[in-house]
């Protein structure tokens, strides 16, 4: 029988951390396949509790789940599934005061998250902490997906977006809707890309967006560049220590 | 048919769309799909299917969960190592929303006998010729997928063509579309890529929204992630679909 991974990727993979922001759309298949191929930590951040809103795409968490907190919900299955993982919980909002010292204890974080604050948030931390970050995003029926690797001279989420939309510009998920398995595929191509930062092996998507739209079901890649003037990872960095991000964004958190 | 208060609740991210409404949600817990297959890709896709409410899930899968399964079919716990496929899927589609009616098919026949024209059967790679031969004589749409290793591949088959019987096996075979290959099992997030992009042709045919991925095979490869678009073309003359 042929491997998936050779017994020293295995081994390494076993080793690997995980930090998982966000478990509902994006974080379902990212927690149930990094558990499934073998990653020996798993964290996951996440403040909500199940919501019945929750159940038409996040399938972490089941009915009898509502009123439970995600992280917990999402914690139980991950073990039923492969009790060889370690899954750390963090039921906490992940601000500026936590962030760094959070992210330090991972070796990848992977953004499954729906508000441009905490994608701001993240991205200058994982800037500041030297991590890769797997970035997706879901919209309707539309998601794109990329990595940002400080350790390989970015680009990062600021070069992309150097500042967020106007607060009420772009419509949340609640507002927007979300076709239910459309995450599922998104976060299925950023566990993918995970795999690949811990096991250093492949082609990543850095520096690539990769961009779907499954009505049509036509992809496409988008390159980025860093920015040599971007304020975290250009050349003269002026952003050096986390800033206040709902300020930043105008409020428009969520 | 009436949504309820709770399904209002429950399917609100999908009502709000412009392409789904009241009454595409209403259409999708109506809609009868038969799955057969219910390996990595297989299973997961069963999970979505379930949780966007899809009416009635017919399972078919005659093999057992194995512990190599749980390296990448995210349905199965190992509680369930040694149960029948289909029906340890079943339990979790359950408790994933009671909205839908899981049935466990006991053979392929019965599996074809959920079949309805204009319905919908989801295949993932193994030896499911035959439900595909019925479902495109009977007027259904087939939307295939299976994963070799890091590479995978979908796409959907209807009447009038093509189909699985009028293309080339070897197509077929490289791609990972047939046989299944024991030895050669799915990654994990490559199975939830094409069993999910499948899912996502299921519920755009039961709309009736989008382009199908009709006559065109996508194919993904992780390790690059990379994707590719080969086109099918009919050969001619095929006594299943027509074409």
């Amino acid at each position: 029988m042929r491997r998936l991974f050779s017994p020293a990727e295995q081994q390494r993979l076993a080793g690997a951390s995980v930090l998982v922001v966000g478990a509902g759309g994006l974080g379902s298949p990212v927690a149930y396949q990094l558990a499934a191929a073998g990653v020996g930590r798993i964290g996951l951040s996440d403040m909500d509790r199940v919501d019945v809103s929750n159940l038409q795409r996040q399938v972490l968490h089941f009915t009898p789940d509502i009123g439970r907190p995600k992280v917990e919900s999402a914690a139980a299955k991950l073990r039923a599934l492969n009790p060889t993982v370690t899954v750390e919980t963090h039921p906490v909002a992940i601000t500026s005061e936590n962030a760094l010292d959070l992210i330090a204890r991972y070796d990848v974080v992977v953004g499954c998250v729906d508000n441009f604050a905490t994608r701001y948030l993240l991205n200058d931390a994982c800037v500041m902490t030297g991590r890769p970050h797997v970035h997706g995003a879901v919209f309707r029926w539309d998601g794109q997906v990329t990595v940002f690797d400080p350790r390989n001279g970015g680009p990062c989420y600021r070069c992309l977006h150097p500042t967020p939309p106007p607060p009420g510009a772009v419509p949340s998920c609640a507002e927007a809707g979300v076709i239910g398995v459309l995450p599922g595929m998104m976060g299925s191509l950023m566990a993918m890309e995970v795999l690949k930062l811990l096991l250093d092996r492949g082609e990543g998507l850095g520096g690539r967006l990769l961009i779907c739209s499954t009505l049509t079901m036509d992809f496409a890649e988008v390159q980025i560049r860093r920015n040599p003037e971007c304020p975290v990872c250009g050349d003269h960095p002026t952003i050096t220590e986390l800033i206040d991000y709902e300020a930043f964004c105008g409020g428009a958190g969520q | 048919m009436k949504l309820t208060e709770e399904q209002i609740r429950r399917y609100s991210r999908h009502i709000i769309l412009p392409e789904v409404g009241g009454r595409g949600q209403r259409r999708i817990l109506e809609a009868s799909v038969v799955l057969g297959g219910l390996g990595a890709a297989g299973s997961v896709a069963a999970m979505y299917l379930a949780a966007a409410g899809v009416g009635r899930i017919t399972l078919w899968d005659p093999a057992p969960v194995t512990e190599a399964d749980l390296a990448a079919a995210v349905a199965y716990t190992v509680d369930k190592v040694g149960q029948n496929r289909a029906a340890a899927a079943a339990e979790v589609l359950r408790a994933i929303n009671p909205d839908v009616t899981v049935q466990v098919a006991a053979s392929e026949a019965e599996a074809g006998a959920g079949i309805e024209p204009g319905g919908v059967v989801l295949l993932s790679a193994g030896e499911w010729r035959p439900l595909h031969d019925r479902a495109i004589r009977e007027g259904a749409r087939v939307v295939a997928c299976g994963v070799h290793g890091a590479e995978g591949a979908f796409t959907v088959l209807q009447p009038g063509g093509p189909c699985l019987a009028c293309l080339p096996p070897a197509v077929l075979q490289e791609a990972g579309l047939w046989p299944e290959e024991p030895e050669n099992p799915p990654l994990a997030p490559v199975a939830g890529v094409v069993g999910l992009g499948a899912a996502t042709e299921v519920i755009k045919l039961i709309l009736g929204v989008g382009v199908p991925l009709a006559g065109r095979l996508l194919r993904y490869e992780g390790w690059s992630a990379s994707f590719r678009d080969q086109s099918l073309a009919v050969s001619g003359g095929c006594p299943v679909c027509g074409a």
